[in-house]
Formats: C-alpha cells, sequence, structure tokens
C-alpha cells in the first residue's frame, strides 16, 4: 500500500478517497432523502395541500437551526443520542440486539438522580464522576442481567431486554412517586441533585471555574487528553527510536496543560466567554459524547477486548474455537452498551432536566429512534455523532414544525422509520433509484441472529 | 447457517419427561395461589376466583393471538418482531372504523344495527391493516432479504409513527360516542357448565375466534400437507425447494396470514377491551406474545398456554390490589414482565427454535 502510495500522485490519491467516502454516504444519503420525500408525500395526502409540505419541513429546519438557541437545542438533543447509539452499536457488533437501551436509560437516570442528592458538600471532582459512575453502573448491571441470561440459559435479548424495560419504567415511576419522591415539590420528582453533580452549561464556566478545586477538575482532565493526544502522536512517529527526554513527551505536555490550563483558564475564561446566552441549555455533556465516540471507536477497533468482542460477534463458532470465553463478552457487551445508555439518562438528569431531577412522566422515547440511528451510521461511532446530529435537528425541529403548519411531530417517527428500513434494506433504495447491484457483493454482517444464537 | 443456533450449548443437557414442564407449571400455580391468598388474606371467594379466571382468560386473547402470529411466521423460518406494530396499528384502525362508520351508519339504520355494522366491519379494517404491515415485513424480510429483527423493528416504529400521526391528526379532538365494543355473548348450552361456563363461554367473540384459532392452527400445521410444508421450510428451506416446495410462497402466505392474526389481537384492544384509543396502547403484548410463543416451544397449544399465564399474572395482579390497595400499584405491574423472563430462562430452559428461524433464504 505504502509503494503504491508513493508512486501515484498526490491528486488521484485525493480523488480516489473522495470516490471511497462517496461510495459510503451515498446510501445513507439516499436513505435520508427517500425517507424524508415520503414523509412530504403523507403530509401532502393527510393535508391536502401541497404548501403543507414547504410550511411542515421549513418549520423543522427553523426549530432546528434558526430560532433562538435553536442550533444549541439540537446538539443538546444530540448527546442522549449519541451515548444511546453508540450503546446500541457496541450490541450490534457483538452479535447482541439491546433493544432495551431505553430500560437502561431510566436505570441510569435514575440511579444518578439518587447518588446527585444524596451528599451535600461532596466538591465536583468528586462528586460529579460519582454521579456519572453511578449512572452508567446501573445502566451496566441492568443491561447485563440480559446477557448474562442470554449466555447462561439462551433466553433472546430481545424480548428480555423489552420486558425489563417495562420493568425499569414501573421500578422508576415507584420510585419517584414512593420512596425517592421530593417532600417540598408540588410536582411528583426526585429531589434536586446537589449543585456540585450538576454537568456545567456552558453558560456557567467561567462562574464555575472560579471555584479553584473545579479548576483543578479541569485541569487534570485536559491534562490527561493532552497525554492522550500525545502518546497518540508518539506513536504515530515511531517511538522505538526515541530516546531520553522524547521517551517524556506524554507526560510532559500532559503536566503543561494541565498547569497552563490551571493557571490561566479561570481568568481568561472570566474576560472572554462566547457563552453568554443565560437560558442556554447547552451542556458539557456534548464534549463528553464526543470524546466517549472517541473512546468507543478506540476501544472497539484498538484493543483485544473490542476485538474478542466482534469476533463474537462475527462469528461466535469461530470465537469460541480460538478460545474466546463467549459468555463472558455477551455479558460484556451488554453491560458496555447498558452503560453507554446508563450514561445518557446521567446527562438528562445532570444537565438537561429544568429541575437538575428525575421528574416523573420523564418519557424520552429515545430508544427506538437509536437503533435507527446506529443502523444508518453502520455501527460507526463517527457516524454515530452524524446520524444523532440529524435526529437530534428533527426531534428539536418537531415543535415547531407542529405550529407552523399542523402536521403532528409523530410524522417524525415515520420518517425515521423509513429511514430505517431503506439503510436496512438497500436493495430497496437502488430499486428506486434504478442503481445497479454492486458488482462486489456488500459487506453484510448479519446484524442479528435468530432466537437460538 | 445452522451451526448458529447451537452456538452456545447449555451447560448440561437434562433430558426430562415429558410431565415435567406441566408439573412446574402446576407447582407454581399452586405456589402463586397460596402467596396470593397471603397477601389479600383469604378474601378471594368462589365469585372472586371465577372472575379472575375469565379475566385471565381475557386478557390472554391478545397475546395468544401474537404469540399464533409468532408461531406460523416462526414455523415458516421469519421470525417476526413486528407484531406489536401491526397490533398497534390494528388497533387504531379498528377504533377509528368502529367510530366514523357509526357516525355515517346510525342516521340510515338505527344505532342498533350500525354499532353491529361497524363493529365487524372495524374488524375486517384491522385484519386488513395489520395485513399491510405484515406485507411490509415479508416484502423487506423475503425479497429484499434484510435482516428480520431489523425489519420487525422497522414495522413497530413504522406503527408508532402512524397510529401517533393519525392519533393527532384526526383521533385526539373530542369526538362523538362511538358505539362502544362488542357485547359479551355466551355461547348457548356450553356457558351453563358450573365452573367451565362462565370461565370460557361467557366472553366476548374474540376471545372464542381466539380459541378456535388455536385449534385450527394446530390441526393445520401438524395434520396437512400446506403444515408439513411450512414446517419444512422452517427448518430446511433449501431441502424443501430442491423437493418442489416454493419457499418464498410458503413464507409469503404465512407472514400475510400471521398477519391476519395480528390485526384480530390488535382489534381486541379497541373492539373487545375499551372504547378508546391511546398510542400506548399494546404497551408490549406484542413481544409477551413472541415469548409465549418461546415459552410454547412453537406449538399452538403451548403458546395459548404460555398466553394463559401470563393473562393470569395480570388478572391475579387486579385482584390484588383491589384487595389490597395499599400495596403501591407498579410493584404488581412489574409482575407479568417479570414472569416472562422467569418462563423464558427457567421453565423452558433452552427453547429449540426452527432450524431456519431467522436466516433469509436465497435461491441459489
Amino acid at each position: 500500500m505504502s509503494d503504491t502510495s508513493q508512486t501515484v500522485g498526490l491528486g488521484f490519491r485525493l480523488r480516489n478517497a473522495l470516490r471511497r467516502v462517496l461510495n459510503v454516504l451515498a446510501m445513507p444519503a439516499l436513505a435520508i432523502l427517500s425517507a424524508f420525500l415520503v414523509g412530504a408525500l403523507v403530509i401532502w395526502i393527510t393535508s391536502g395541500q401541497f404548501e403543507t409540505i414547504f410550511a411542515a419541513y421549513g418549520g423543522m429546519i427553523r426549530g432546528a437551526f434558526i430560532k433562538q438557541r435553536g442550533f444549541s437545542e439540537t446538539l443538546v438533543a444530540m448527546t442522549p443520542y449519541v451515548f444511546l447509539g453508540l450503546g446500541l452499536a457496541v450490541g450490534f457488533k457483538s452479535g447482541l440486539f439491546n433493544i432495551g437501551v431505553e430500560g437502561q436509560f431510566y436505570i441510569g437516570a435514575i440511579s444518578a438522580a439518587l447518588v446527585g442528592q444524596a451528599f451535600t458538600g461532596l466538591p465536583t471532582i468528586i462528586h460529579l464522576p460519582l454521579t456519572l459512575l453511578a449512572g452508567a453502573l446501573g445502566g451496566a448491571l441492568w443491561a447485563a442481567i440480559p446477557g448474562y441470561l442470554k449466555a447462561r440459559t439462551g433466553a433472546h435479548e430481545v424480548i428480555n431486554t423489552i420486558m425489563l424495560n417495562y420493568i425499569a419504567f414501573r421500578l422508576v415511576e415507584f420510585l419517584i412517586s414512593g420512596p425517592f419522591k421530593d417532600p417540598y415539590a408540588t410536582a411528583v420528582q426526585t429531589s434536586r441533585i446537589s449543585p456540585a453533580a450538576e454537568l456545567w452549561s456552558f453558560y456557567a464556566i467561567p462562574q464555575r471555574l472560579s471555584d479553584p478545586l473545579n479548576a483543578l477538575f479541569v485541569a487534570l482532565i485536559l491534562g490527561f487528553l493532552a497525554w492522550v493526544v500525545a502518546r497518540w502522536w508518539r506513536g504515530q512517529s515511531g517511538a522505538d527510536r526515541m530516546a531520553g527526554l522524547q521517551r517524556r513527551v506524554p507526560l510532559l505536555a500532559a503536566a503543561i496543560v494541565a498547569v497552563l490550563s490551571f493557571a490561566l483558564l479561570p481568568p481568561l475564561t472570566r474576560l472572554f466567554w462566547p457563552f453568554q446566552d443565560e437560558y442556554d441549555r447547552l451542556h458539557v455533556g456534548l464534549i463528553l459524547a464526543l470524546l466517549t465516540a472517541v473512546a468507543v471507536w478506540w476501544l472497539m477497533w484498538k484493543t483485544t477486548i473490542g476485538f474478542e468482542l466482534r469476533t463474537v460477534g462475527a462469528n461466535p463458532n469461530a470465537a469460541r474455537y480460538a478460545g474466546v470465553n463467549i459468555t463472558r463478552n455477551i455479558v460484556l457487551a451488554m453491560a458496555i452498551s447498558g452503560a453507554l445508555a446508563g450514561v445518557a439518562g446521567t446527562i438528562e438528569v445532570l444537565g438537561v432536566s429544568i429541575c437538575r431531577c428525575l421528574p416523573l412522566f420523564f418519557s424520552s422515547g429515545y430508544g427506538f429512534e437509536a437503533i435507527a440511528i446506529a443502523l444508518l451510521a453502520k455501527n460507526n461511532p463517527f457516524g454515530i455523532l452524524a446520524a444523532s446530529f440529524l435526529f437530534g435537528a428533527m426531534r428539536n425541529g418537531a415543535d415547531l414544525m407542529e405550529l407552523n403548519s399542523g402536521v403532528s411531530k409523530y410524522i417524525i417517527s415515520l420518517i425515521q422509520a423509513l429511514v430505517l428500513l431503506f439503510v436496512a434494506a438497500p436493495a430497496i433504495v437502488r430499486w428506486m433509484y434504478r442503481m445497479a447491484a454492486p458488482r462486489r457483493p456488500e459487506e453484510e454482517a448479519p446484524l442479528t441472529r435468530g432466537w437460538g444464537g | 447457517m445452522a451451526a448458529t443456533t447451537n452456538a452456545l450449548p447449555a451447560r448440561r443437557t437434562v433430558v426430562r419427561g415429558w410431565w415435567v414442564t406441566p408439573a412446574v407449571i402446576g407447582f407454581g400455580l399452586l405456589a402463586a395461589w397460596w402467596l396470593l391468598n397471603l397477601v389479600i388474606g383469604g378474601k378471594c371467594d368462589d365469585q372472586c376466583v371465577v372472575s379472575t379466571l375469565a379475566q385471565a382468560l381475557r386478557v390472554a386473547t391478545p397475546i395468544a393471538f401474537a404469540a399464533l402470529c409468532g408461531v406460523i411466521c416462526e414455523r415458516a423460518g421469519v421470525v417476526n418482531i413486528g407484531i406489536e406494530g401491526q397490533m398497534l396499528m390494528a388497533a387504531m384502525v379498528a377504533y377509528a372504523t368502529n367510530l366514523f362508520v357509526f357516525q355515517i351508519a346510525k342516521d340510515i339504520i338505527g344505532p342498533e344495527a350500525a354499532g353491529v355494522m361497524s363493529r365487524w366491519l372495524a374488524l375486517f379494517t384491522a385484519m386488513a391493516s395489520a395485513l399491510l404491515l405484515a406485507a411490509l415485513h415479508a416484502v423487506v424480510s423475503i425479497k429484499f432479504r434484510a435482516d428480520q429483527i431489523i425489519s420487525g423493528t422497522v414495522v413497530n416504529i413504522l406503527a408508532i409513527g402512524v397510529t401517533g400521526y393519525f392519533y393527532r391528526q384526526f383521533l385526539a379532538e373530542n369526538l362523538p360516542p362511538g358505539p362502544g365494543t362488542f357485547p359479551i355473548t355466551p355461547v348457548p348450552l356450553l356457558a351453563q357448565i358450573p365452573v367451565v361456563g362462565p370461565i370460557v363461554f361467557q366472553q366476548k367473540p374474540l376471545t372464542y375466534v381466539m380459541l378456535l384459532t388455536v385449534v385450527a392452527l394446530h390441526y393445520v400445521l401438524f395434520f396437512t400437507r400446506w403444515g408439513l410444508r411450512t414446517r419444512a421450510v422452517g427448518e430446511h428451506p433449501r431441502a424443501a425447494d430442491t423437493l418442489g416446495v416454493n419457499v418464498y410462497r410458503t413464507r409469503y402466505v404465512n407472514v400475510l396470514i400471521g398477519g391476519i392474526i395480528a390485526g384480530l389481537g390488535g382489534a381486541w384492544f379497541t373492539l373487545e377491551a375499551v372504547d378508546v384509543f391511546n398510542p400506548q396502547m399494546t404497551n408490549g403484548l406484542g413481544f409477551i406474545g413472541l415469548a409465549a410463543m418461546i415459552f410454547g416451544k412453537w406449538n399452538p397449544f403451548g403458546a395459548l398456554a404460555g398466553a394463559l399465564i401470563f393473562g393470569l399474572g395480570t388478572s391475579v395482579t387486579a385482584t390484588v390490589s383491589i384487595f389490597r390497595p395499599d400495596i403501591p400499584s407498579q410493584i404488581p405491574q412489574m409482575l407479568p414482565y417479570l414472569l416472562t423472563i422467569i418462563v423464558l430462562t427457567g421453565v423452558v430452559g433452552r427453547a429449540v427454535p426452527p432450524a431456519a428461524d431467522g436466516q433469509p433464504y436465497e435461491k441459489s
């Protein structure tokens, strides 16, 4: 490969890369386009007016991007999708259909809400990670149950996770309205979490950083990131040839970044900060989501754990033959998947909910949409970022669309189902646009397996 | 590909007699009965027992329909997790038809006759709508050979979207009263039998239809040529194809008939249970039906047994909440779902599905 890349010109390589990217993107793009076209047809037929289509889609676009705080609300709506989509993708890659992310989302949310309100006076540097961990753990445990049952008894995870969804709804409802009801609130909800456990909104960052402990927290995180990036850079440029000081580049970079950000960030953010809108709900969960996407990519494609998980997903027989512990991997895959879903629920409590608590009727309906996201992205973490952005925009724009055109926002579900349909059966899209079948059969790994496997 | 079905063997293979499962069920029922009496303090008299059991059969009806739909699809090798969506769609369409036909017809032929007409018409439109979704599932999974579980999920999301859309657009505002649900129709003579009569033969029509479907499906699956071909297609489509069975046609027919059965199950919600529609109506009963199907080892009578267990779970929790209002309602509401998990893992152990279940077939 490296030889040819040196001999052929840069333009050719660029064009080749471009063509490859276009090839990968063509199907999802056509699927989305077709889904919106069919959606337009439905709007036209049910409303009886052609103009309604433009009113509806125009309203959706304005609601999602143009209106005040529209864009940042889209990013807010996108955040849970990223986690849930990643959770589903980890499951799919491991041969598991975790249809129960919704339940894990709820369990994660309630765990976080309970841990968040349990302590007062803990500093953010302890309380926030603890709460996030609690949410992840709650989701992971909830998902590990069907994983274990599948591995041990063969009970199919689709049925079991759906049953656990309903149990989770009832359980959370019971906990909110019973033992953990906020006695001082008129609405049925849990108590407000400690401010230290909140995910910071972008608006509040300068104010938060004025506390030295918080600044230390941020400095440590940034230092760690610098360490990771430097390690990666060192790996790129051949670590063996380096000696002495160069070997310690990652650690040095981490230290420098940490010290600099600890010293400079608080005053700098107070001097200049672009997020001045007090009612903007954009929060650092978005950054967490981006980092998690990278982390999941690294875990699944760059580590032994991920390799084993993907092997079990692609061919369990071969995996077992090669000595991979299938039970452990199934439980692990479900736990990772559930942890991601749990974090999504946690973020809804810590960063999005107005009351910074878990209210009753905390209906999200994210679960099924996350399936469409993971499949649309072909389980690629970065594709999931893009698909989540699309779905977040649709969800966010739906309200203004309904207000503008009178078209019910359930049309979104319809469009999402169609996207999923067209992505799941690319032959339909090819048939619709009279496209030739690919010469090489597409690499279609079985996404799920029958009841027995 | 068939090897994937036994990719994860159970730790040990237990050879056990046919009597084990019934015995476990019987023992479980006795234990449940004892627990129930403990909880409600023996306040449930004979009348209450009979009505609880009748209620169990009533609640089991949609679950059994879903399970039968699953049986007929999966015996032909098509996994159908879109049953929930098909039922939801049928429930909405039945409700809308019932309402609108009644409004039009009541001035022409009088409310009494219009009610009868609209209900039966609604039953047919319900079946037709579920058939439509089943056709989508069939085309996507058989012709386009998409992943069948994904295809079923598409059906589910689509049903949520379409029903929600129409509900918000047309059914959410103040509507004139509809003609109501089917009345209870006791079967002549049989309804007079002491205990069985009030439980089984004083029900609404769809419950009878369900019981008849179970018998009919059992006969058709195991005693007719079509049943043999269906099972052959589900077990080894290539061999069936070699012997001249049209695999695609068999699968299409089975999934479509399954759609009709699911439509009956959906109609139950708005034509028998209550006279309203809401978008979360089916509440997972379609999936519970699939669990009942697995519990029944892909046999119609087994599926009915599974459905009855869940029906019993639901009706018993209802009875408990009448006598013990102090128990938070969410706790007993969890029980049927919990029961499903326990049944799936504990009692059945490793159920063996039809060998080609879930695998697209490509004619070579």
